[in-house]
């Protein structure tokens, strides 16, 4: 177990616990009596539940109730084209071969936990949405590259090659227009700015500064933080220079209250806010990148290409036609338009990272995935967590490689999340959670408390605090064991036992003998010398004599 | 016991009494009471600047007493408002610690030195380069090695240094309203309470200060009346927040009595009392010795009582407390043995053994840090510390009591081989704290192995303090079996009892100072000087085999064989 978990690694996570689609959740039987706890479980899923089954589980105060938990392992299920459903537990071996070979007629031909993405954009969507391919070519460096944009999906909006910048913007009027193609000019906010309430703040500026928000509310920018991470410590820190998880912290006073919030650049993060309640929207505009070096293409309402480069050796624009190269000085980079599709849909395809593939996206952000071929030997990779269909003759397979999820009999709802510290300082004393267990079978809800060394039992599970999240006090993470209470009872029995037993072994005969009263004098003080036999060997001797005699 | 032994017990109960008592002097108020209990909410609890003055600078000196270039040496109450009112150059004075010697090699440093200026620690730049490459390791979560660990420490030195100087912020000012709320320093106490309420007291701050850097720190006693005030004002500031004067005197009192201290003077003094009562026969003082051994162990239970109730928990949390409960479990069990077989070789055996634990807890306060600091959350509120660590603990002083005998009957065998009844009780004596400590060790890791299901969810992990608390106890138990079997004498009982104690040492300071690794990290510590350590098991080794070699005859000459006498009759 570790401790101190990284604040994204589990707010992923938590992602996917919730969000982890299933294509078939085995029919449900809730009443399955359970006299001793052996697992109701059993009717439930089709693997049964062993005991010391045990996984995490992610609540939240403002959160739902959860009744599933991660338990280590994967699953792969499989939807035949004729409707068959199978679930199946994934092994796999070092070597990246899997265990089974075959799943509801599809092959499992191996596993890479490296495998990425990689697009196609091809003709045919119903929306406007343009697509183009662009060619770079250097004659020096004998390198053609071909890279596509596309205004959606937002991840194609922009990319970076070596140090230059490409991008491409949609201009919905002429003003837009002219901004986009006009030279850069100097970055005004360097730390970007602060929307807070009705004002706009520019961070460099009011870092460290008091500001009045409204009446007796003041703000104060005390931290900016360009790429926010947990160090092991989990103090915040910046892992590089570079804006790329920009954050920052502002504490918040009115007179006694006080709120502490950081505040991401990322729209996906919601902003963490500690200490008192303070009724305003924050967001954080990160500092617009000043690209000495960028190629942007833009598309005019009509539909017309236009494109800006800059370099260090000055600023261009124009028309951007295909067959006419730009040089945007950028060593003796040309770059033309190679092909361009207005009603673009995106075609994925997930391949493994090696070798290395044409037009990867990020060769960072490797995921695991699982080799499949079907009947007819199509193959492809499936990535993880992500539900697919393979198209064959005979129809589609639907099939989803994700992380195991089991189902609990119960419910757990963290009410509040209590964090003592140790008086006059930042040292965490206990960590409490308070939960209710909800049981959807005979409908009661118990109310428990769980704080470290004080774990809580529930319908034959055991819920221990396991982890917390310094980042944000809202949120819990509870290792779930099953574990019913026979389980706990043969521990005390056979650590009884084994101490008893030494104890015995060692005492045991003085204890007796003190014990004992003294040799009365009418019984035969010494036993008869019996002859050194082994008792089994004897016993039979015995019998085979008595068999004589008889 | 006849009535002449209880009287001898007797006497030698005062004689341990009066050692306590004397000089009379240490129990006379000398007007410092005031300063020394002026309460510090420091570390996560309120402790009275004794404590802190005492932990400061033993963290940073590595002693307790400041020993200057002159030669004279000052306490650490004096010492401490040096540092606090700033009175000397302490950029100049030698004061950190630096004793890791290859680091001193890195650093350049003068290698028969042992502490160093803040001036000349903080310019070493190969000193820094070590640091901040240890920083960079921690960040990127990888393991540090010796040198760095080492220079991390300096570092912490030379920041505490650097805050205890002249520190205005130290929390000295109660919360006004909250039991658990930050305490102020006299530089933000205006933070908690009003100007006007305060202002006197930041005066009579100053006449505290003032009088510091004039009278120096040879008139102490002129501190008397100022502080009274200065203490008077704060706790009226919030008399209900503020800790009652008999907590903090009986912390202070902890400190001053020194009762751990106390105890390994009387076990040494026992240890000589028993000597002579061996050798001396006309002067029969084996109750006399008796009686100063449990004056010892009755000091000891005493302090454990005290820093019981200070720190508000079990007795053994870390490796000072395991340490100083290690000699206490030792003289206990031989006590116990004592009355019950009274042949004076437990007492001789764990005397020694107990005056070495409580020197070593007592002289190397920077690595067997003595503060009362919190527990770790997974520590606290528990049942399971107060069972399992003192049960595993008291297995370890059985079996260093073992190892102990088994000196005793090496020696034995080296000077008087023919005593073979003395050899041969010997033999059984051992045999009986080997059979108490296995019966400790393997509770204690059955009650090891059901906290850690409760807690981390597991009864068995192979962490390394668990494999190695497994090994000492097979260690233990193949001895056992063989002499049940036959295999081994009663030679060899001692044998084993010096040798498998080596697995009980990798368990408790190997896996802590050594390995470094693994969940049981509440203990773990760097300075624990390795070398001499394998370097001393590596003599006592030598030792055993010297004397199997001389018992076994494995050397004596051919010749020496077919003589035939009435002692030999082969």
């Amino acid at each position: 177990m570790v401790w101190g978990i990284d604040v994204f690694a589990g707010y992923k996570s938590g992602h996917f616990y919730s969000e982890s689609l299933s294509l078939a959740r085995c029919a449900e039987d809730r009443f399955c009596p359970d006299p001793l706890g052996f697992g109701r479980d059993y009717c439930r899923l089709g693997g049964g539940i062993h005991l010391s089954t045990e996984g995490m589980l992610l609540v939240r105060t403002d959160g739902t109730a959860v009744d599933q938990i991660r338990v280590e392992g994967d699953v792969l299920e499989v939807a035949t084209p004729n409707g068959d459903r199978q679930q199946t537990d994934i092994f796999i071996r070092p070597d990246g071969s899997v265990y089974p070979e075959k799943v509801a007629g599809l092959s499992l031909l191996g596993y890479s936990d490296n495998a990425i993405t990689t697009v196609q954009f091809q003709d045919g969507g119903t929306v406007d949405n343009l697509a183009v391919k662009v060619r770079l070519q250097s004659d020096r460096m004998g390198q053609t590259l071909e890279r596509w944009l596309a205004i959606a999906p937002f991840g194609y909006q922009q990319m970076d090659i070596g140090p230059a910048h490409l991008e491409i913007a949609k201009a919905s009027d002429g003003e837009e227009l002219t901004e986009l193609l006009a030279a850069p000019t100097e970055n005004n906010h360097v730390f970007g700015e602060l929307q807070i309430g009705t004002k706009r703040l520019d961070v460099k500026e009011s870092l460290g500064q008091l500001v009045k928000l409204s009446q007796g509310v003041t703000a104060e920018i005390t931290d900016v933080w360009a790429d926010f991470r947990l160090d092991k410590n989990n103090q915040p820190t910046s892992a590089s220079e570079s804006f790329n998880n920009p954050a920052l912290q502002v504490i918040l006073k009115d007179g006694d209250r006080q709120g502490r919030w950081f505040i991401f650049a990322k729209p996906d993060f919601e902003p963490i806010r500690a200490g008192d309640d303070f009724n305003f929207t924050a967001s954080y505009i990160a500092p617009k990148t000043t690209r000495t070096d960028y190629f942007r293409i833009v598309e005019t309402p009509n539909h017309q290409l236009f494109y800006a480069a800059a370099s260090s050796k000055g600023f261009k624009s124009g028309e951007f036609v295909p067959g006419e190269a730009v040089t945007p000085g950028w060593a003796d980079f040309k770059i033309s338009l190679a092909e361009r599709i207005d009603q673009a849909i995106v075609q994925r395809q997930v391949v493994p990272v090696a070798p290395v593939a044409q037009g990867l996206r990020d060769q960072k952000s490797g995921a695991p995935a699982l080799h499949v071929a079907t009947a007819d030997g199509k193959d492809a990779w499936l990535p993880w967590n992500e539900p697919a269909s393979l198209a064959t003759e005979e129809g589609s397979y639907f099939a989803a490689f994700s992380p195991k999820i089991l189902q609990l009999p119960f419910y757990v709802k963290l009410n509040d999340f209590i964090v003592e510290r140790n008086e006059g300082s930042e040292s965490v004393a206990m960590w409490t959670s308070e939960v209710t267990l909800f049981d959807p079978a005979t409908d009661t809800a118990a109310p428990r408390r769980v704080w470290m060394n004080h774990p809580t039992w529930f319908r034959g599970w055991k819920l221990a605090q396991a982890s917390w999240n310094p980042g944000d006090l809202q949120q819990s993470t509870l290792q779930l064991k099953r574990e019913p209470w026979w389980v706990t009872g043969l521990t005390w029995l056979g650590s009884v036992l084994v101490v008893s037993g030494i104890t015995t072994m060692f005492y045991g005969r003085a204890i007796a003998k003190k014990f004992k009263p003294k040799a009365i004098p009418n019984i035969q003080p010494d036993e008869p010398e019996t002859p050194n036999t082994i008792p089994i060997f004897q016993a039979l001797s015995d019998l085979t004599i008595l068999k004589k005699s008889s | 016991m006849k009535a002449t032994n209880l009287i001898k017990y007797f006497i030698g109960l005062c004689l341990g009494c009066m050692l306590l008592f004397l000089p009379i002097s240490q129990f006379q108020p000398d007007g410092l009471e005031s300063l020394r209990t002026l309460t510090v909410q420091l570390d996560g609890r309120k402790k009275p600047l004794d404590t802190v003055a005492k932990e400061t600078v033993a963290k940073i000196h590595g002693s307790i007493t400041y020993q200057q270039t002159d030669g004279s040496t000052e306490d650490y109450l004096s010492t401490y408002l040096e540092l606090w009112f700033n009175t000397r150059n302490w950029n100049e004075e030698p004061f950190v610690l630096v004793s890791y010697r290859p680091l001193k090699e890195i650093a350049e440093l003068n290698l028969e030195q042992k502490h160093f200026s803040f001036r000349e620690l903080m310019t070493n730049k190969k000193l820094a380069a070590v640091v901040d490459l240890a920083h960079e390791k921690q960040f990127n979560e990888q393991d540090l090695n010796r040198d760095e660990r080492e220079a991390l420490t300096i570092e912490e030195r030379l920041n505490l240094l650097y805050t205890s100087v002249g520190d205005q912020s130290l929390p000295i000012v109660p919360h006004p309203t909250d039991i658990k709320g930050k305490w102020a320093g006299f530089n933000n106490a205006t933070e908690l309470y009003d100007v006007e309420k305060f202002a006197p007291l930041v005066g009579d701050f100053a006449m505290v200060q003032q009088t510091v850097l004039n009278g120096g720190i040879n008139h102490l006693s002129m501190l008397t009346g100022i502080t009274d005030e200065l203490k008077t004002g704060l706790r009226n500031l919030s008399p209900d927040i503020y800790p009652s004067d008999f907590v903090l005197a009986r912390e202070a009192h902890f400190n001053h009595f020194h009762p751990f201290a106390k105890a390994w003077q009387l076990y040494g003094l026992a240890f000589i009392a028993m000597l002579v009562s061996l050798w001396v026969k006309p002067w029969n003082i084996y109750w006399t010795a008796m009686g100063l051994f449990s004056t010892g162990i009755a000091v000891q239970t005493y302090g454990f009582f005290l820093r019981m109730q200070i720190a508000g928990r079990p007795p053994v949390t870390n490796m000072y407390e395991s340490v100083v409960w290690v000699g206490f479990g030792i003289a206990a069990i031989a006590l116990i043995f004592e009355l019950i077989t009274r042949n004076r070789y437990y007492i001789l055996a764990a005397a020694p053994l107990s005056v070495m634990c409580l020197l070593l807890a007592d002289s190397l306060p920077a690595v067997l840090d003595p503060s009362i600091s919190p527990l770790v959350p997974v520590l606290r509120d528990n049942f399971w510390l107060s069972i399992h660590v003192p049960t595993i603990a008291l297995s370890y002083a059985s079996f260093a009591l073992a190892m102990g005998l088994g000196h005793v009957a090496i020696g034995n065998y080296l000077f008087t081989p023919n005593a073979s009844s003395r050899l041969k009780m010997l033999s059984q004596l051992n045999y009986r704290v080997l059979q108490v400590g296995v019966l400790l060790l393997t509770a204690g890791i059955i009650l090891g192995g059901i906290w850690a299901h409760f807690s981390w969810g597991r009864f068995w992990g192979w962490d390394p303090k668990e494999t190695w608390a497994l090994i000492a106890l097979l260690c233990y138990l193949a001895p056992l079996h063989g002499r049940l079997v036959g295999w081994i004498g009663d030679f060899g009982v001692h044998v084993s009892s010096i040798i498998s104690f080596n697995a009980v040492l990798m368990a408790w300071y190997g896996v802590n100072f050594v390995l470094g690794t693994g969940l049981h990290s509440y203990g773990f510590g760097t300075g624990g000087s390795e070398l001499l350590i394998a370097g001393v098991v590596g003599l006592d080794l030598l030792l055993v085999l010297a004397t199997a070699a001389k018992h076994k005859g494995w050397f004596s000459s051919a010749e020496a064989e077919p003589l035939t006498t009435a002692e030999n009759p082969n």
